[in-house]
């Protein structure tokens, strides 16, 4: 197991890399879904505005 | 009475060359920016010559640059608040054209002038006496390719508001490949080595933009016109 | 080909319908892609001869470069769709496409820092391909940042479109910026037919290609549909979505 986490050594660069990585699509997804949220809910107040 | 694209040319290429020499101080401040730029460099970073002449290139064209992007303000900005661009647009002429004929009017006012005082702020830096011409043709084409370029972006910044920062972050990507060239060129020229290959892209670039940037130009200023 | 298809592309309410019904079945399949490439990325593939086990990122940082330039290209072609037939439809999907691109090309020059260090010896080099990529990123910032400045919607989507247009030219530099100068940078490895590296390293990259391609139609599908509900505003198809 230590040695899948060193990777040969390499393992300060590799795991940094695949957490940068696998974290922006996680985060893009979060932030998207945040985005869609927040404009369900303006849309639902304009909405109400009128009526 | 229909005026041939030659005088159409003319006429603006005049006009701006009036307005601007009416406000002569105006023309001036590109230039202190530049050498006050240039300055700064050799006050920061080191004295010693030889370094300084290794670093002349860089120093010489993020101070064009930097300085470029202050002029590029000016370019479209005015005549866009007083309606002159909307009457270029509604005159029938070409929009593209008389955008080019500005384009290179201000250029004549700006990158010209940054470019024959190089020698100015190259000399201090070390930059040797055979290559201050080369260094100035490099800026001069250089800075021609900006103008082009930079035009595009006054144009698309012409309705937002700050345009001005924006402007420059809009050029700057656009700006690089000049920029990597021209400071090869400039390399070239002080080390007394091939200068050709990097003019030769210069050019290239100068005459991409040439038959393209106006074009551009002319839809981001309609655009911003609407 | 039947006209009446690409039409219906033209209605925000149908796309949003569209999108709403496939985000679920990409976003799965993303993950469930990614799951298994990196198994085989990370546990089955052998070291390399010459970069042992370093050059793995290799599976995170060459789909996100791929990415940043696909999706750069969509967003330009959208806008250009835009700009030509007016749809405002992709006006809205290239609005979409810009937050996504910038963050795979924060990606991209992040794990190529991470990877350069150890193979390079340096985080950065000033090199074509590298500089050009960190261009594409200037340029994203520069598409939103002109968005974010012009007050009218119609203006601010013509204007960026037109910036989008102009920065393709960008991308040929990114790709070719190997081949065409002395790059420190790797040149493109051929991954079929006469390959550069063996199939046990190549079928979990092109997986991971096909996750971030995947993951890249979930995402911009969710940001699409918030862009068309803001720009709608209070058309009449939002009432029926919102119950």
């Amino acid at each position: 197991m230590s040695e899948f986490l060193s990777m040969g050594g390499y393992g300060k660069y590799l795991w940094p890399s695949f957490v940068l990585g696998i974290g922006i699509v996680a985060l893009n997804f979060w932030m998207a879904l945040g985005s869609l949220s927040k404009a369900k809910q303006e849309a639902r107040r304009r909405l109400e505005m009128l009526s | 009475m229909r005026t041939g694209s030659l005088g159409v040319a003319q006429l603006v290429i005049a006009r701006d060359l009036r307005l601007a020499f009416r406000k002569p101080s105006q023309l001036l401040q590109p230039l202190m920016f530049f050498m006050i730029v240039a300055t700064l460099f050799p006050l920061t970073l080191t004295p010693e010559m030889s370094r300084l002449r290794d670093a002349a290139p860089g120093v010489l064209w993020i101070g064009a640059l930097l300085s470029s992007l202050l002029a590029l303000e000016s370019l479209f900005r005015e005549d866009a608040q007083d309606g002159t661009l909307e009457q270029f647009a509604l005159s029938g002429q070409s929009l593209t054209w008389m955008l080019f004929a500005k384009t290179c009017t201000h250029w004549l006012l700006t990158g010209l002038p940054l470019a024959l005082s190089t020698p100015i702020v190259a000399v201090p830096l070390g930059v040797p006496t055979e290559a201050l011409w080369s260094v100035v043709a490099s800026v001069a084409l250089g800075s021609f390719a900006l103008s082009l370029i930079g035009a595009i972006s006054a144009g698309l910044t012409l309705g937002a508001r700050r345009g001005g920062v924006l402007l420059s972050l809009l050029t700057l990507p656009l700006a690089v490949p000049i920029l990597v060239f021209g400071a090869d060129a400039t390399h070239q020229a002080i080390i007394g080595g091939a200068i050709g290959p990097p003019l030769r892209m210069l050019g290239a670039i100068a005459v991409l933009g040439v038959t393209l940037a106006p074009l551009a130009a002319a839809a981001a200023v309609r655009i911003g016109l609407e | 080909m039947s006209w009446a298809w690409f039409h219906r592309f033209a209605s925000p309410p149908w796309v949003y319908g569209f999108a709403t019904r496939w985000t679920p079945w990409f976003g799965g399949a993303a993950l469930l892609v990614m799951l298994w490439a990196l198994y085989g990325g990370l546990i089955l593939a052998p070291p390399d001869y010459q970069q042992k086990d370093a050059f793995r990122i290799v599976y995170i940082h060459a789909p996100s470069a791929t990415l940043s330039m696909a999706v750069y290209a969509t967003m330009a072609l959208a806008a250009a769709v835009g700009l030509i037939w007016r749809m405002k439809v992709a006006h809205a999907v290239a609005a979409a496409c810009a937050p996504i691109g910038a963050w795979f090309t924060v990606a991209t020059l992040g794990t190529g820092m991470l990877w350069g260090k150890p193979m390079w010896g340096a985080y950065w080099v000033w090199d074509p391909r590298l500089t050009s990529e960190l261009v594409l990123l200037f340029l994203y910032f520069g598409y939103m940042g002109l968005r974010a400045g012009i007050e009218d919607p119609q203006k601010a989507d013509k204007a960026s479109a037109m910036l989008a247009i102009v920065g393709v030219v960008n991308l040929p530099i990114i790709h070719y910026s190997v081949t065409w100068w002395n790059s420190l940078h790797q040149k493109p490895t051929r991954l079929l037919g006469e390959a550069d590296m063996v199939w046990a390293m190549v079928w979990p990259l092109l997986l991971m290609f096909l996750a971030f391609f995947l993951f890249f139609a979930a995402v911009v599908l969710i940001r699409l549909r918030a862009e068309l509900l803001r720009r709608e505003r209070s058309a009449s198809w939002i009432r029926e979505v919102l119950k």
